[in-house]
């Protein structure tokens, strides 16, 4: 960290959120919203849109206060705290860089507008801002207006502005949500690098479940105001609390089934069922396309299935099917070995079995 | 403490409430001082010997006159804005050629010009020492120190009113709807009067309302043109000012009021017009 | 080949529709009718004059007199009107109050009300009897007759310029950016000096324009308020009239056409100044 000279502070924070409450009208947007935050963490807040996590980022960063419950920077009490006390280093969706200035003011302005007694020297300001401006990779455009800077050089020199300011932690709405795919990709390893680097206490909002599961140390996934789950990525994927994170969280195929005995058949295969979902009882079970398999043998078990296309693209090949008695087709995905053997076609009848599930009651 | 409030986004970081309030009472005080006393004056000044003074002030026949007059000239000079305004509006907005943005500036030229200015170009045109003076002497035909002339004037001061309200409409809007008509067998002039007009009216009706009141209103062009000749080329803002100069100040407050209330019913349908049609008139206001 | 393609350019792209050369013709007939002939005019007239009339006419001091007090006045009274225009222009954006639609509506009272009217009820307000002259007089200040009357006129009728100018910036502003400064540790009146005021100099500019262009050239609020006494509140306008009442058609014309010269390049300046803006903040005006 301070060999990199941008957050020369002390250790990161922690951050504890307490039942967190904040309604606009009649629509609750944080309804009881309560987790921790570790020191030095990199968090996503992951949701459809609507679901509270902007809010809840807002929240904590000051701009705009929850009505009820508590927000702690390790032992401080954060909501009594002005904004400028809280020294919160947000990035904005869309930049929301001062377009009168240049890349250089934009960055010296948090050091600029503090008072006289804490500001640093002029000279002391050049430098910080020079240091910030290679570590962004922008080094020689500081003369630059940002009207003159393409989205992804805005997205960094928004990020230097508030890394300028030694900031307690780091906050990104939708970081990436203005720029087109490739830039994304780019500035996600980008982002992982800074965060490394700074050790800085991050957490970002996103509502794309990939740069999530890709990014963060923990994964926060809301919806309506509340916390669906809180885990890693492995565990909110592997292990999804609820029917909404198993939907939300990458392409899943849906089956109705029923729990007897605390098991359920699903595409032809039986399951254990946890307990907390009841012993009978009708269920839900989620199947991911990699957890499918295709039997080959005419008369072998298995659901029959209808080959409706056949995509060959990628390390895996994905192939649609419908199955009988059920509505709109099914995604698999199959190793690229047995699209060789010709059986897999368009038309052509096969049967498929499930290698996984994850079963929910019902309702 | 709800009597004001920002805008919910704005809340933490707006000013304290203090300084919104202080804000507040400020614009209010130079508004009510700077706005609403001159027009309560009015109003109170012509009332001031009772509504039987009033009424009589504003029934004498040169008042009578006066009103008729300005009547005559804007139901002249409206018209002929409306006209102007629908043609130049249909051949800049539908049309693409060069030197458009040029000539939209010619016609909002008028909007520049002092009154003054306006008037004396008429007075140089037409006046006895004018280009066409000896001309129009020998015929008899007498424009300056009469109503052709308040009519020319009134007409230059208002020009681009309903012009500049539909040129931007006409423009975002586009050809498509004309050209569907066209392709469905409507004539030029169908078109024009069940397709383009119906889509500009709530425009027009802004525009001729603002061109109204200013040709109703107009003072320094006429003052020049008008030679203040009694009963017969004085308006109702040259009156005003012929009864002020005579120390008539009942009469002058009494027919001023009939113009302050005119202004007033003026800003209410234009208020009107603006909540109801926001949309509509933005793309024009936005100019 | 391309050269005679270009050459053959239409000077008009085809259209389907009907009625161009009617509606054109028309407009352009009116136009130079109504108000290019006419203003020409004025130059024709300027011109025969020769520089040696013209300038002798012009150092009259009382003419030089009423063109200082104009665009003196006119200067005054929309500078006055560009501090506080913004002020009320941000009440009215940023603040929900009880009447915000009245108050929106009153400040276009100066557009609507005809100027002769007002000049008649400035003129009542502030005479030494007047509700707001009675106070002032107490308080050793004279406004009617004098040349402040003439800047309370201009500055009156000046108002809805800036105000209307600046509503549509400020309330297309992004709140973001005044977000990103406070996050940043700036206190307000740090987010208003050097954020929002540098956002909006461009249209401040524009308003500061429009609002002395208007007063310029206005006569009618003026002259009853100002009460024309020469070298002392008598505008250039008026003179122009007094002028032409005495058929001196040469010192009506040499006035309106200094005027005319000085506000184009006035204006000139605020529109280079405007660009400079302009192009330094990265908004438009």
């Amino acid at each position: 960290m301070a060999s990199v000279g941008v957050n020369d502070k002390s250790a990161p924070i922690r951050i504890e959120v307490k039942d967190l409450r904040k309604s606009f009208g009649a629509f609750a947007a944080l309804d009881g919203v309560s987790f921790t935050v570790q020191p030095g963490e990199l968090l996503a807040l992951l949701g459809p849109s609507g679901s509270g996590k902007t809010t809840l980022l807002r929240a904590i960063a000051g701009l705009s206060p929850a009505e009820e419950g508590t927000i702690h920077f390790n032992d401080e009490e954060a909501t009594t705290l002005s904004l400028r006390e809280r020294r919160v280093g947000f990035v904005f969706q869309h930049y929301a860089l001062f377009r009168h200035m240049t890349v250089f003011d934009n960055i010296a302005f948090g050091l600029r507008v503090r008072p006289r007694r804490e500001r640093p020297a002029e000279s002391e300001i050049t430098q910080r801002a020079r240091r910030l401006l290679e570590f962004v990779q922008l080094g020689g455009l500081e003369k630059r207006f940002p009207a003159q800077l393409s989205g992804g050089q805005r997205q960094r020199v928004a990020l230097a502005r508030a890394l300028a300011i030694e900031p307690n932690l780091l906050l990104l709405d939708e970081p990436f949500g203005a720029l087109d795919a490739k830039v994304r990709k780019e500035l996600r390893a980008w982002l992982k690098d800074v965060h490394r680097e700074t050790g800085l206490t991050t957490l970002f909002v996103t509502h794309d479940q990939e740069e999530a599961l890709e990014l963060a140390d923990r994964v926060v996934i809301m919806r309506n105001g509340r916390i669906e789950q809180i885990g890693t990525p492995s565990e909110v994927y592997e292990e999804p609390a609820t029917h909404f994170v198993c939907e939300f969280l990458g392409n899943v195929s849906k089956f109705d089934c029923t729990i007897r005995d605390g098991e359920a058949e699903v595409a032809g295969s039986l399951f254990p069922v946890s307990e907390d979902n009841g012993l009978n009882g009708p269920g839900v079970a989620y199947v991911r396309p990699h957890e499918f398999e295709i039997v080959i043998d005419e008369h072998g078990e298995g659901l029959p299935a209808t080959v409706k296309s056949v995509r060959p693209f990628g390390p895996t090949v994905s192939v649609e099917l419908e199955l009988a008695g059920r509505e709109g087709p099914i995604e698999i995905a199959v190793p690229r070995e047995l699209i060789g053997l010709g059986d897999v076609q368009p038309h052509r009848t096969v049967h498929i079995r499930a290698t996984a599930a994850r079963i929910f009651a019902a309702g | 403490m709800q009597f004001i409030s920002t805008s919910p986004r704005l809340a933490n970081v707006s000013e304290p409430l203090t300084v919104r309030f202080l804000l507040l009472g400020l614009t209010l005080v130079y508004l009510l001082a700077m706005l609403v006393l001159p027009l309560g004056v009015i109003f109170v000044e012509a009332f001031r010997k009772g509504y039987e003074t009033y009424a009589a002030s504003l029934l004498t026949d040169d008042s009578i006159a006066a009103i008729q007059l300005t009547l005559l000239v804007t139901a002249i000079a409206v018209p002929a804005n409306i006209i102007f305004g629908l043609a130049a509006s249909w051949s800049i907005a539908k049309y693409q050629f060069k030197g458009k943005s040029f000539l939209i500036t010619l016609i909002d030229l008028p909007f520049s010009v002092s009154p003054v200015v306006a008037g004396l170009i008429y007075v140089l045109m037409f006046g006895a020492q004018g280009y066409l003076g000896p001309y129009l002497q020998a015929h008899h035909i007498q424009i300056i120190f009469a109503v052709p002339g308040v009519v020319l004037a009134t007409i230059f001061l208002t020009f681009p009113f309903v012009a500049r309200q539909l040129i931007p409409l006409m423009q975002a809007q586009g050809n498509d709807d004309e050209e569907a008509a066209l392709s469905l067998g409507a004539g030029g002039l169908r078109t024009f009067f069940s397709v383009t007009l119906p889509n500009v009216r709530w425009a027009l009706l802004y525009g001729v309302l603002l061109c109204n009141a200013r040709a109703m209103g107009e003072f320094g062009a006429v003052s020049i043109v008008s030679g203040h000749i009694r009963g017969k080329t004085n308006t109702m803002p040259l009156h005003v000012e012929i009864l002020y100069n005579e120390y008539n100040f009942v009469a002058a407050f009494a027919v001023a009021s009939l113009l302050a209330f005119l202004a007033l019913v003026t800003l209410c349908l234009k208020t009107a017009l603006e909540w109801r049609y926001s949309g509509e008139l933005a793309v024009s206001r936005g100019h | 080949m391309s050269l005679t393609e270009h050459q053959r350019r239409p000077w008009r792209t085809p259209s389907v529709l009907p009625g161009f050369g009617v509606t054109f013709g028309f407009s352009m007939f009116w136009l130079g009718l109504i108000v290019l002939i006419p203003l020409a005019g004025i130059f024709t007239w300027a011109a025969s004059l020769g520089f040696s009339d013209f300038f002798s006419i012009l150092a009259d001091p009382r003419i030089l007199e009423a063109l200082k007090l104009s665009f003196g006045g006119a200067l005054i009274g929309a500078f006055v009107n560009t501090l506080v225009g913004p002020v009320v222009a941000w009440v009215l954006v940023r603040y929900e109050f009880y009447g915000r639609g009245i108050v929106d509506a009153v400040i276009d009272l100066p557009f609507a009300l005809p100027t002769a009217v007002a000049g008649l009820a400035l003129a009542a307000l502030y005479a030494p009897n007047g509700w707001l002259g009675a106070p002032l007089a107490d308080a050793g200040i004279k406004v009617i007759f004098t040349p402040l009357g003439v800047i309370i006129a201009l500055t009156f009728i000046g108002l809805p310029f800036v105000v209307r100018t600046l509503q549509p910036v400020l309330a297309d502003l992004e709140p973001e950016i005044e977000e990103a400064a406070a996050t940043l540790g700036a206190t307000r009146w740090q987010t208003i000096r050097k954020i929002l005021l540098p956002a909006l100099l461009p249209t401040l500019l524009t308003g500061f324009a429009l609002a002395f262009a208007r007063a310029v050239g206005e006569y009618g609020s003026v002259i009853f308020i100002a009460g024309n006494l020469p070298y002392k509140s008598e505008i250039a306008p008026l003179l122009i009239i007094i002028k032409l009442e005495e058929f001196n058609y040469p010192a009506a014309t040499a006035i309106a056409a200094i005027m005319l010269v000085m506000s184009f390049l006035i204006l000139l300046i605020v529109n280079l100044l405007q660009g400079w803006a302009r192009r330094s903040t990265g908004y438009a005006g």
